[in-house]
């Protein structure tokens, strides 16, 4: 309805648009008017000398109303260390191109009202002048060359890469249709192979688990950098062109699939001093959420933002990510709440290449949970708590073959037995209700002896061991439920006498 | 214009005595040109016919690519407002929540924002701009018959139409028109998955895109073989008006760069459709890992800006030859500088294939390279400068016709001004840093070629519709129109510089999903509203323009601007074969205005006795 | 004064205009395939490139395009020298040469599937397909010239004109054009690897 109305509006307006046209010839016909009166060109005249000032004024205006937008002034000083050599340059620019934009404005228009045609005036026969071609040619020429010069000095120092024993943090951004992945290289500081055909499910990247550097690598929610430390930021993109955009760095450079592309910069504001820095101007000191008036106000609230830059679907608009920059000690803190995407998502499950293997902070870990447990167990008065759970030896299913990391625990435990000489101990078997009792029974009795076993090949006296089968008659856990039964298939050491 | 002296008879015998006999009418008696309606209007082979062709084709392309515009800045200016009243035009494109509040799916406004540029670089201001006007001025200007031949340049309308065809087609699909800017860069273009868009939409558009480049190819063959082959008797190449310059030299870039967009589509296709690698690499989307390996994204970009660079002065440069044109003949005054603009067009015709990377600054090129683009793009930037200076030098000091065509010039040279100024922050590759891909860029463009050009194109269609229709276009109408856009022109994209310094991206959707860029909505709903007036002021210009075809003021004498060009020498309707007798001769070049006591020569008067000849 | 419209003494132009706007569009023709070696010469610098032999059969239909020109070449000469059998017979050995350029590069390319090199896969091999094959769509179009040229020559009575030498000759033009183009892309696609 409203596309019909807007439709009938426009063929009326076009009705009056002829009527006025046909009215106007009609006048002008009347009067015996000439299209090219004095009259008339005095009008045009005026209206073009009228309208160079209004522009002029008006852009000048407008530039200065808008100054907090142009690069380097008020509040938007570049966050960076060569940020704001381009701001310069920008600037340095813009004097030069806003005298002749002024200049040559001038001249055109005033001409136009000046030379404007009237009945008694004659135009001056003038066709060239090579001297003044030659001035207006070498001057641009001049002012070009200066530019490219002072441009390329810049761009050579920002585009430059990092030296190999340079000082430097490098962090990956991985842009997809639409967000961005940010991935930091762990403690290692360095950042492990990726290759496409390994994406699946969670590893977003195709991490290749197999490349140790990888390992420690995390992917973060928002990106943390210490102030004035260099960032190589190493840019990828898993689908189609993205484009790795910090307004206030002034770092930009495309994500292209298969061709990794970088930026190297160096924050020099924090979050907070740049959130120092907007407060001073009003249009920050207004409240964040205007349905909230008394909530936090913009400068509070501001943060650094990562943007896509390189139209890349329909969500081009969406990909945002938070850029905190903050100091040393707090970046290292938050650094050490972050946990390696590895540990945290593949560790132990089918696609982890190291599912058998332990690592050494793993056996470290184990290793001091054993003994903690074994302290415990050993001074506990109560009868029941003098059990320490073996919780990392396992058997093959339906058999007492001990697993191949199981050895590393039952290590731990020959280390602590051999530790407290007196110590005698039980080693008892545990199953779930599932299946025959008896056979239970004898599983659970024959793989305690198999524990018996390896602990006297490492030298425990069997004077010291007992082993025991109790086959489902001790359940701690339910027996109805998967994690229960889990639970109740355990291998136990019960300290006997000390 | 009374005050031209005009001696027609005295004219008609200058043609007689000296003008050059090729017998034609004797050869064209039965000749197809006039056998039929569809062989005079249709399928017509006449130069000024598909000029006309090409000009109502252009313009009903700029309406609806101006409309898309608006329906976009609808979503930018006014985020929150209900879009449900365009349903009935754009369709399951708006979808319509519980509360009847409608929003533009933002798939079809990647799509719209596309389709404008692709409508407006292409069909609008290449097509439309040198289509129409090579086709009527090149054989009228020159002195000769019609084009070198005159099939091929039917059959390049033709293509342009069945371009145009494919492309409109494409806006109706289900999947929607192509939508990944119109740049069309891989992988976005090339995997259907990436983008609803890249399906039938981009086959559509490339198919359409290949056709309308043999369209140009064959208008360029046409314009550079009559331009060297058909002058007329004495019509040396410095002889010529600046106008033909300006269309020959386009036509050689044309040629030159466009056969390298079709080998950068056909690779695009190549691995759309059949698996190839050229540009694609590493790729996972759609939830699988693509087997393309080995190609490279910005391999395209290099093909595509080697034409995508000299396109915007194949833009440009026809504008700017009509500007030349239009300023001299009503300032009543050579173009000053000639030869220096002669040489300008060929030194930017020249470096235009110099720069083509700077477009691609932050694309991952080696920044080496980018370097000596930087330097190549700066110095383009003098024969720029040096043709600014001598427009207005011809304006100093003349008696200037303040009519509608020389405002249009005039606003021409002021937005060259403006949009050249900001391309020189955008070619030093530092500041490019920040404001690649931002409204900046924006801003640029559409002052130096979208607005620019539309001048150029408004100042040669006022000013020639006489010659094409025998008629004038309203004056009142045409200063209205002219004051509208050039005060609208500058009310909506002048902002947009500030939204790029303050770092605002181009090609968003919405601006709020970021603090940095959502404080404009003020600055954007003012964008908004004047790209809506300045649309409803073009309207007055196509009302004038269709209104005066049939009621215009009549054009009563053959020179109604006083022009010393060889077009006003024809009768006021030319009919086939332009000159009913003899071609006229030439014997000087086209800027004889306010020499000694006459405000024109025309061409074909010969030098008088005791007359000094210029050295221009 | 210098005249704009360069005539010979017998008051026919120097270059006929049709004939040059064919050279204006075989400089367009030629841009286009610039487009594709130096797409071909920028990738295979990046490395990753498959080395292969082009199989044979490509030297041989070369050999077929290059004797085409000649022939046809023969036949113009005869046409203007008013040999009317000598015109018709050359045309048509022409024309059968012509399409057996085609029929060799089809079969070309049924050798390079069979040693293992696809459309897919390396694009040492895709630059291969591609390039022959947008080359070998013009020629198409040549052939389809050559055939009208046929048929004007059996339909037609035989009477040499002014207009039908030069109409023959943009005909015979285009012809050299797409055989001097494969020669070169030939020579490029089998030393440059």
């Amino acid at each position: 309805m409203t596309l019909l109305t807007i439709f009938i509006i426009f063929v009326l307006f076009a009705v009056v648009i002829v009527q006025i046209s046909r009215i106007n010839e009609m006048a002008k016909a009347i009067k015996g008017e000439e299209e090219v009166s004095d009259r008339s060109m005095d009008r045009q005249g005026k209206l073009l000398f009228g309208f160079m000032v209004v522009f002029l004024v008006g852009t000048v205006w407008s530039a200065w109303a808008y100054r907090n937008v142009m690069l380097g002034y008020g509040p938007h000083e570049a966050a960076s260390a060569h940020g704001g050599s381009l701001d310069s340059l920008f600037n340095a620019t813009l004097a030069m191109t806003g005298i002749v934009f002024i200049i040559t404005h001038i001249a055109l228009f005033y001409f136009a009202w000046k030379y404007r045609r009237r009945s008694n005036a004659r135009a001056t026969h003038i066709s060239h002048d090579n001297r003044l071609e030659v001035i207006w040619t070498i001057i641009p020429a001049f002012a070009m060359v200066g530019l490219v010069i002072s441009s390329l000095m810049i761009w050579n120092d920002v585009m430059a890469d990092v030296d190999p024993d340079e000082d430097y943090l490098e962090i990956e951004a991985t842009g997809t249709q639409f967000q961005w992945f940010i991935r930091y290289p762990g403690p290692d500081q360095k950042l492990g192979t990726k290759n496409f055909r390994l994406i699946e499910g969670s590893n977003a990247l195709g991490q290749d688990w197999s490349d140790l550097k990888n390992l420690d690598d995390f992917i973060a929610q928002e990106i943390w950098l210490p102030k004035g430390k260099k960032v190589r930021v190493r840019i990828a993109a898993r689908d189609v062109l993205h484009s790795f955009y910090l307004p206030h760095f002034r770092v930009k450079m495309d994500a292209v699939p298969g061709l990794p592309t970088m930026f190297v910069f160096t924050p020099i504001k924090t979050t907070e001093e740049y959130r120092e820095e907007l407060s001073k101007y009003s249009e920050y000191q207004v409240p964040a959420d205007p349905d909230d008036p008394d909530g936090p106000q913009k400068w509070e609230v501001f943060d650094y933002e990562l943007a896509c830059a390189e139209l890349c679907g329909y969500g081009h608009y969406s990909m945002r990510k938070v850029v905190k920059i903050v100091e040393e000690p707090e970046y290292r803190a938050w650094l050490r709440e972050q946990e390696s995407f590895y540990v945290q998502s593949i560790r132990g499950t089918d696609a982890d290449p190291y599912k058998d293997q332990l690592f050494d902070y793993e056996l470290a870990d184990r290793k001091a949970e054993f003994e903690r447990d074994f302290g415990d167990a050993l001074s506990a008065a109560d009868d029941a708590a003098r059990i320490v759970r073996l919780k990392y030896v396992n058997f093959e299913t339906a058999s007492a073959n001990l697993t191949a990391l199981s050895r590393y625990e039952l290590d731990n435990a020959a280390e602590v037995l051999q530790g407290n000489p007196s110590v005698v101990v039980e080693l008892g078997g545990h199953t779930d209700s599932a299946g025959d009792a008896d056979a239970n029974l004898d599983l659970s009795r024959r793989r305690a002896n198999a524990v018996l076993t390896y602990l006297s090949g490492k030298g425990i006296d069997t004077n010291r061991l007992v082993a025991r089968g109790y086959g489902d008659l001790n359940p701690i856990d339910d027996n109805g439920t998967e994690e229960g039964r889990a639970n109740n298939r355990r291998t136990e050491l019960k300290i006997i006498s000390e | 214009m009374a005050d031209v002296v005009e001696d027609v008879q005295a004219q008609e015998k200058l043609i007689e005595e000296l003008g050059y006999d090729d017998h034609f009418h004797e050869h064209h008696k039965q000749d197809k040109y006039a056998s039929g309606f569809i062989s005079k209007y249709v399928f017509s082979q006449d130069h000024k016919i598909i000029a006309k062709q090409f000009l109502i084709t252009g313009m009903i392309w700029a309406i609806i690519g101006s409309a898309m515009s608006v329906i976009f800045r609808m979503q930018l200016g006014f985020p929150e407002e209900s879009l449900t009243w365009i349903k009935p035009l754009l369709g399951k494109w708006i979808t319509v929540d519980a509360n009847g509040m409608g929003t533009l799916n933002p798939e079809f406004y990647y799509a719209l924002v596309t389709m404008h540029g692709t409508i407006i670089v292409f069909f609008v201001l290449t097509a439309g701009l040198s289509g129409t006007f090579s086709n009527l001025l090149i054989p009228l200007q020159l002195g000769s018959r019609d084009m070198a031949s005159p099939f091929l340049n039917m059959l390049s309308y033709w293509f342009f139409f069945l371009a145009s065809i494919i492309m409109f087609t494409s806006l109706f699909l289900n999947t929607g028109p192509f939508s990944g800017g119109w740049v069309a860069y891989p992988p976005l273009s090339a995997l259907p998955e990436a983008s609803s868009g890249s399906k039938a939409g981009m086959t559509l558009w490339t198919m359409s895109l290949v056709f309308f480049v043999v369209s140009v190819l064959l208008g360029g063959v046409n314009y550079i073989t009559t331009v060297l082959n058909l002058r007329t008797k004495g019509m040396s190449m410095f002889r010529m008006p600046l106008s033909i310059w300006a269309f020959f030299i386009t036509a050689i870039i044309a040629l030159l760069s466009f056969p390298v967009l079709v080998s950068a589509f056909l690779m695009l296709i190549l691995d759309r459709g059949l698996g190839t690698s050229f540009f694609l690499s590493e790729i996972f989307i759609g939830g699988q890992a693509l087997d393309h390996v080995g190609g490279s994204p910005i391999l395209y970009q290099h093909l595509f800006w080697f034409l995508g660079h000299p396109e915007v002065y194949i833009i440009i440069l026809p504008a700017m030859g009509l500007v030349s044109e239009v300023l001299s003949v009503h300032s009543r005054k050579p173009i000053f500088g000639y030869t220096a603009m002669v040489l300008s067009m060929m030194a930017i015709a020249f470096l235009s294939f110099l720069v083509w990377a700077h477009h691609m600054f932050m694309s991952g090129v080696n920044p080496f390279i980018s370097s000596i683009f930087v330097i190549f793009t700066l110095i383009i930037a003098v024969p720029s400068a040096v043709k600014v200076f001598n427009w207005i030098a011809t304006v100093y000091k003349g008696n200037i016709r303040l009519v509608t065509p020389c405002l249009f010039a005039i606003g021409f040279v002021s937005m060259f001004i403006s949009g050249g100024l900001t391309g020189i922050f955008l070619g030093s590759s530092a500041i490019d840093i920040q404001l690649h891909d931002t409204y900046f860029v924006v801003a640029h463009f559409h002052i130096v070629m979208g607005v620019a050009a539309f001048f150029g194109m408004f100042a040669g269609i006022y000013h020639w519709y006489p010659k094409m229709y025998g008629r004038f276009m309203n004056e009142t109408l045409g200063k209205i129109h002219f004051w509208g856009t050039m005060i609208g022109a500058y009310v909506i994209f002048w902002p947009m510089h500030y939204l790029g310094m303050a770092g605002v991206p181009r090609r968003y959707y919405k601006f709020d999903t970021f603090q940095a860029f959502a404080d404009f909505s003020d600055m954007n709903k003012f964008i908004t509203i004047g790209a809506i007036i300045v649309f409803g002021v073009q309207l007055i210009f196509v009302i004038n323009f269709f209104y005066s075809i049939w009621r215009g003021k009549k054009q009563t004498t053959k020179n109604p601007w006083g022009a010393s060009t060889l077009e006003w020498t024809t009768p006021i309707r030319p009919g086939h074969g332009n000159w009913p007798g003899k071609i006229p001769s030439v014997h000087r070049w086209a800027y004889d205005y306010s020499k000694g006591e006459r405000e024109v020569i025309t061409q074909i008067e010969p030098i008088g006795e005791d007359e000094k000849l210029d050295s221009h | 004064m210098e005249l704009a419209i360069k005539h010979r003494a017998d008051g026919t132009r120097r270059v006929p205009p049709m004939k040059f706007a064919l050279w204006v569009g075989l400089a367009s023709i030629s841009m286009m395939f610039a487009g594709f070696i130096s797409a071909y010469i920028v990738r295979m610098a990046a490395g990753n490139w498959l080395e292969f032999e082009l199989p044979s059969l490509f030297m041989a239909s070369t050999m077929m395009i290059i004797m085409s020109s000649l022939t046809l070449h023969g036949a113009f000469i005869s046409f203007r020298a008013q040999k009317e059998m000598r015109y018709k017979g050359l045309l048509v050995i022409s024309v059968m040469l012509g399409l057996s350029f085609v029929i060799l590069q089809y079969l070309g390319w049924m050798d390079l599937q069979s040693i293992g090199i696809d459309l897919k896969g390396n694009p040492s091999g895709a630059f291969v397909y591609m390039i022959s094959g947008v080359h070998v769509a013009h020629v198409i179009g040549g052939i389809a010239v050559l055939v009208v040229a046929l048929l004007h020559a059996f339909g037609l009575p035989f009477i040499v004109t002014q207009k039908r030498i030069e109409r023959l000759d943009l005909t015979c033009q285009y012809w050299h054009y797409v055989d001097v183009l494969w020669v070169v892309l030939f020579l490029f696609l089998t030393y440059y690897r």
